[in-house]
Formats: structure tokens, C-alpha cells, sequence
């Protein structure tokens, strides 16, 4: 009896939640009408909106993924002093609202030394679609990290002590077996990275700051057209951002079934 | 004499596995098994031979030439270990082929030398072939080929074998002799198992606590096992403490045991204490005496009867201490034992070995621990009469 009471109770919370939430996310789905789903998305805010979107993630997803591997590598292979440090502050962004993200950032790109140096080279960072990239890289990066480092936890340092007893360097070794075999998990931190980017909002709105037709991301779009008071514009904007949550995760979960993070 | 690989005074600390002052070395042309007990640090060895780890302190020689700093891919020492390694995106082929692809002497023949290696350890048909399909003996073959084909001045080989099923260790054993003579390769192999020393080993190499105790032929080890951890190690069950009473001029040593007066062939000072063993399968087991040709005639009362496989172990009490002996079922069937009956253990002078502990014994003369590059503090210690 005592069993019964207790499998229900768990199941029974299970249930309430995933219903909660798949509730929530089809009342968005299917609140709106359709007509004007697809007019707003073929408007020319939303158009930008999905292409700038789309532009900065693919820029600051590769630009992760180089981060991600060399970091990932060092905190998998390399044992030195400050390496649990060096992984809790690698870490410590994905406990920090973006918000307090997005203020560090402009912190450290709106004042001198780096303001400074920056400008002298002609790169504006601060309110501008490189910040974008760069809102997204520091949001995006630890986790792709995360899953890059279980990647190549997972694999036996021996192979590649095979592959230099077999003649290769320690970069032939890392490029002819150890990138191959975290293959699965390399992918798997592209499309989470890819996800983070595309749904990156405080980090952006604090450090390229939210205007309309400039830096407006999807998730942007659907502040300010809430804001607005714009509805269909917002619920638009949500629903793609759904969509793509979802084909990031449904893609994690089928690449990442091996890595255990 | 210069010798292919050694490694002198090595000390590597990895925690819970580390080298103590390590030296060994292994001449051209040698099969040398290292044994020793889990955690003794065999693998951390090898794994420093090839590169893996860098010592802290002491050198490793190859020809003579110091190679401590080399990277692995300097040294061209091949590595296989227990669990194969075999790269798990490359086919057999590829896997095989893998490090030819970096020797550009080797890439116009890349593909004939691949299957001629495969062909040689039996798995040239398997080449097109995803390594996961392989069974375990198909996997520890390629991993074979694929260190091979480099042609290693050393093969190290982490218990390459024991992953394997009886018949597939049996077979690797015998392609293994054959290939070490057809190539003339020098191996270097970790073993638990005392078979691969038997059928594969020039040299036997015992690793304990991250130092090298003894080193010998097979023959030498396991009839003269020197300190108290080889013997116990290798099986050497019944380790007796005595004194020395007396040596006769036929050679024998009278050593009294717990009272009962035993004769060993192996010299020893009087009033010296020594350790004894005798081993289990060297005691013959008889209702009454035995002829006088066994000198050691022990009375015992049969405390327990076990069967493990072909033999049937038996314990005797005598008086203070206990034996165990090892004999054929048939043999034990027509004696007729049963516990607590009354029986003789016998065996002779030269089988009643006088073994070493670390301070308090002296080792006689013919069982010297034949160490290619003796560690002083061994030396010293098992200093012959």
C-alpha cells in the first residue's frame, strides 16, 4: 500500500508539471490565428528579425565551438592547479541571470582598457550586432563547453597514446582520433550552442541594447512587440523560438545519447 | 653490453600507483614478462616507458640513449593493451593502416603491407570490416597488427590477453611465439597469468610496491623465489621460519622447524634464521614413510581434502605448522585419505628452499636475485653468503 501511495504521489506530480507545461507552450502554439502567424512572420520585422538572428548564431556558434573544444580539452586532459577553479568559473555563467551577464559584459566592453583598445581598432562592441555575437558567445559558450568536456571525458586518454605511440604528434593525435570519436558530442554542443544563441535575450538587450530593426533578435522581437501591445507579432515571434528550442533538443537528445554530462 | 630498453632509477608518482627507484632492462631479441601484484604499478611502468607519463626522476634508455624527454612518437615503441584500443571510427583497415599513414617510406606500399600483417595474424578476410563486429580474440589481433606493422624497436604488451577467453589466450599465445621469432621482436609484457610466462618468457621481471624485486629466467624465479613477496606471489604456499642447526659435509643444511629437523640443498650460515618454502605439487603424500631418497619425512594429520581441478590440494598439521600438498586425483584416490587420518609429506633437500625477507635473512650463494641492473638498495639487501 505504502508503495502504491508512493509510486502515485510521484507519478501524479510528474504528470501535473509536463501537463502545466506542454499546456502553456500549446496555448502559444495555438492562441493566435493562423492568417496572422503567417503574416507576421512574413513582415519585414519579423524577416530581419529571423535573419539577424539567424546570421549571429551561426557566427558566434562557430566561435563557440572553437572555445568550447580548446576549453573542454584542457579541463578533460590537462590536471594543473586551479583546475576545479578553472571549471567553476567556466560554469558559474550558466547560474547567472543573463541579465547580470549581459551588465559584466558591457562593463567590461563599455570602459577602458578594452573600450579603449577596441575603438582605436574600429570595433564597436557596445549597442551594436557584434555585441550580439558577443552577448551570445558568453551566454552560449559554457554550455556547449559543458558537453565538449563530457565528450572527451568519455574517451580513453590511451587511444591517443596509441595513435603517438603509432607516430602521431599530440595535434595528429587530437585531430585523426580524439575529434572523431567526440564526434557525437562535438554536435551535440553545436546545436545546444545554436540554441542558446538563438534564444539569448537579457545578455543581448543589456550589451547591443534592443532597437528595432537593428539589433532586433526573435527574442527581442517578441519584448518589444509585447510591449507594444502587439500581439500576433509577439506570439509569432514565440512560437519560432519554440520550434527552434525544439528541433535543437529533439537533435541533443538523438547526437547526445552517449555523452553523459 | 648495451641494452635495447631500460629504464634506471625511476621514480613517477601518480597517487595511488607510483615508481620507486624502478630499474630494469631488457637486451635485443627478449621476451620479458613483468609480473606483480594489482597496484604495484606494471602498467605506470610501461605507460612511462612509452611516453605517457614523464618520471620525476630517473632516465629512460633506449640503446643506450637517453629518451626520458622524447615525446611517444619519438621512442617507436608500440603499445597494446587489454582492452584493445582500437579506434572505434576506423575500420579494421584503417586501424591497421594507421600508423603507416604517417611513414612516408610506407605510403606506395601502404596497402600490401597492410595485408600482409593481416594475413599473418589470421584476419585479412575482416579488413573491410567495422571493428565493433569483431569478437574479442578477432579485436586483440588487430590491435596486434596495427602495433606491429610499424615495427616497434620494443612491443609493450598491458595484459593484452586478458579480456580474452581460454582458447582465444591459448591461440594468441602460440601466433604470439610465432611472431616474435619471424619478426624478432623485443617484448616487454604484463601478465598476471603465470601460463603467458611459461609458454612466452625469456626473462621474468617481479614489480612489487613500484620496485623491481627479482629478475631471472622462469626456471630461476619460480624455483628460487627470492624474497617473501615472490614466493608468496608465485604460489610458493608453505613458508616455514626456522634455524640453522648445522651443515653437513654432503652439502645439506639441517634447519630445525617448529622442532622437526628438515634438510635443505641450499647453504646457509649456522645459527643464521631462515625462511623455507617448499612447494605444494613438490610433496609427495604417503600413509606411511617413504624411501630414504626424500630426506624430508614429515608426519602429519590430514586436516583438509579439496579438489581443484586435476588436483586434489591437501592439508597436513604436523607438529607447529601446516602443509599444503598438491596431488594427482588418482593419487589421492589410491592413498585413500580422508580428514583426520594420520599420513606422511615427503620431499627432498633440493626442493626445501631457503628464501629471503627483507632484513633479518641472508640468501644462499646459487639463489642470487639475478637483477640485470641491480638497485642498490637490493644489492645490499640480498647480499649472498
Amino acid at each position: 500500500m505504502g508503495n502504491r501511495i508512493f509510486r502515485a504521489g510521484l507519478a501524479g506530480i510528474t504528470v501535473l508539471f509536463v501537463g502545466m507545461l506542454v499546456w502553456a507552450m500549446l496555448s502559444l502554439i495555438f492562441m493566435p490565428r493562423w492568417s496572422e502567424v503567417v503574416d507576421s512572420t512574413l513582415s519585414e520585422e519579423m524577416l530581419y528579425s529571423i535573419r539577424l538572428s539567424l546570421t549571429t548564431s551561426a557566427v558566434s556558434v562557430v566561435v563557440v565551438m572553437i572555445l568550447a573544444v580548446s576549453i573542454g580539452y584542457v579541463l578533460a586532459r590537462f590536471r594543473f592547479p586551479g583546475h576545479q577553479l578553472l571549471r567553476t568559473v567556466v560554469d558559474l555563467p550558466m547560474a547567472f541571470p543573463e541579465l547580470v551577464l549581459g551588465l559584466c559584459l558591457l562593463l567590461l566592453f563599455g570602459h577602458d582598457p578594452l573600450a579603449g583598445w577596441l575603438k582605436k581598432a574600429g570595433i564597436d562592441i557596445v549597442f551594436s550586432k557584434t555585441g550580439i555575437a558577443i552577448a551570445q558567445i558568453f551566454t552560449a559558450a559554457p554550455y556547449a563547453t559543458r558537453v565538449v568536456y563530457a565528450a572527451f571525458r568519455s574517451i580513453n586518454p590511451r587511444y591517443e597514446m596509441v595513435a603517438r605511440s603509432l607516430g602521431c604528434g599530440q595535434w595528429a593525435a587530437f585531430l585523426r582520433v580524439t575529434l572523431p570519436m567526440a564526434k557525437g558530442g562535438l554536435f551535440a554542443g553545436a546545436v545546444i550552442a545554436f540554441a542558446r544563441c538563438m534564444g539569448c535575450f537579457g545578455t543581448v538587450l543589456i550589451l547591443a541594447g534592443g532597437t528595432r530593426m537593428f539589433t532586433e533578435t526573435l527574442p527581442i522581437t517578441l519584448y518589444l512587440n509585447i510591449s507594444y501591445g502587439n500581439l500576433a507579432m509577439a506570439m509569432t515571434s514565440g512560437i519560432l523560438l519554440i520550434l527552434i528550442s525544439l528541433a535543437a533538443i529533439v537533435t541533443f537528445e538523438a547526437l547526445n545519447h552517449e555523452v553523459v554530462l | 653490453m648495451t641494452m635495447l630498453l631500460e629504464v634506471r632509477n625511476l621514480h613517477v608518482d601518480l597517487g595511488e600507483f607510483s615508481l620507486r627507484g624502478t630499474d630494469l632492462a631488457i637486451s635485443e631479441g627478449d621476451y620479458c614478462c613483468l609480473i606483480g601484484d594489482s597496484g604495484a604499478g606494471k602498467s605506470v611502468l610501461l605507460e612511462t616507458m612509452v611516453g605517457s607519463f614523464r618520471p620525476h626522476k630517473g632516465k629512460v634508455l633506449l640503446h643506450g640513449r637517453d629518451v626520458t624527454d622524447w615525446p611517444p612518437e619519438r621512442r617507436n615503441l608500440g603499445i597494446v593493451y587489454q582492452d584493445f584500443m582500437l579506434f572505434p571510427h576506423l575500420n579494421v583497415f584503417d586501424n591497421i593502416a594507421f600508423g603507416l599513414r604517417r611513414q612516408k617510406s610506407f605510403r606506395t606500399a601502404l596497402k600490401s603491407e597492410v595485408h600482409s600483417i593481416a594475413a599473418r595474424v589470421g584476419i585479412e578476410h575482416l579488413l573491410h570490416r567495422d571493428i565493433k563486429t569483431l569478437s574479442g580474440g578477432e579485436q586483440q589481433r588487430a590491435a596486434l597488427a596495427r602495433a606491429l606493422i610499424t615495427r616497434p624497436q620494443v612491443l609493450l604488451l598491458d595484459e593484452a590477453f586478458s579480456a580474452l577467453d581460454v582458447a582465444s589466450r591459448e591461440r594468441m599465445r602460440r601466433l604470439l611465439r610465432e611472431l616474435v621469432k619471424e619478426l624478432h621482436v623485443t617484448v616487454l609484457h604484463v601478465t598476471h597469468d603465470m601460463e603467458d610466462v611459461w609458454a612466452l618468457a625469456d626473462q621474468v621481471a617481479v614489480l612489487h610496491d613500484g620496485q623491481i624485486l627479482q629478475t631471472g629466467s622462469p626456471e630461476h624465479i619460480f624455483s628460487c623465489p627470492h624474497p617473501e613477496f615472490v614466493a608468496e606471489f608465485l604460489g610458493a604456499r608453505n613458508v616455514l621460519q626456522g634455524s640453522v642447526l648445522d651443515c653437513d659435509a654432503s652439502g645439506l643444511t639441517h634447519i630445525s622447524v617448529e622442532q622437526t629437523r628438515l634438510y635443505s640443498a641450499d647453504p646457509a650460515s649456522v645459527d643464521h634464521r631462515v625462511q623455507l618454502s617448499v612447494r605444494p605439487e613438490e610433496l609427495a603424500v604417503a600413509q606411511k614413510q617413504l624411501p630414504i631418497t626424500l630426506r624430508n619425512q614429515i608426519p602429519v594429520r590430514i586436516q583438509g581434502l579439496e579438489r581443484r581441478g586435476p588436483l586434489v590440494w591437501i592439508t597436513g598439521k604436523a607438529a607447529g605448522f601446516s602443509l599444503e600438498a598438491a596431488v594427482t586425483v588418482s593419487g589421492a584416490r589410491e592413498q585413500k585419505l580422508k580428514v583426520g587420518d594420520e599420513a606422511v609429506f615427503a620431499f627432498s633437500a633440493s626442493s626445501l628452499r631457503i628464501i629471503a625477507s627483507e632484513r633479518r635473512y641472508r640468501v644462499p650463494s646459487d639463489c642470487p636475485a639475478t637483477l640485470t641492473t641491480p638497485p642498490v638498495a637490493a644489492a645490499e639487501r640480498f647480499a649472498c653468503d
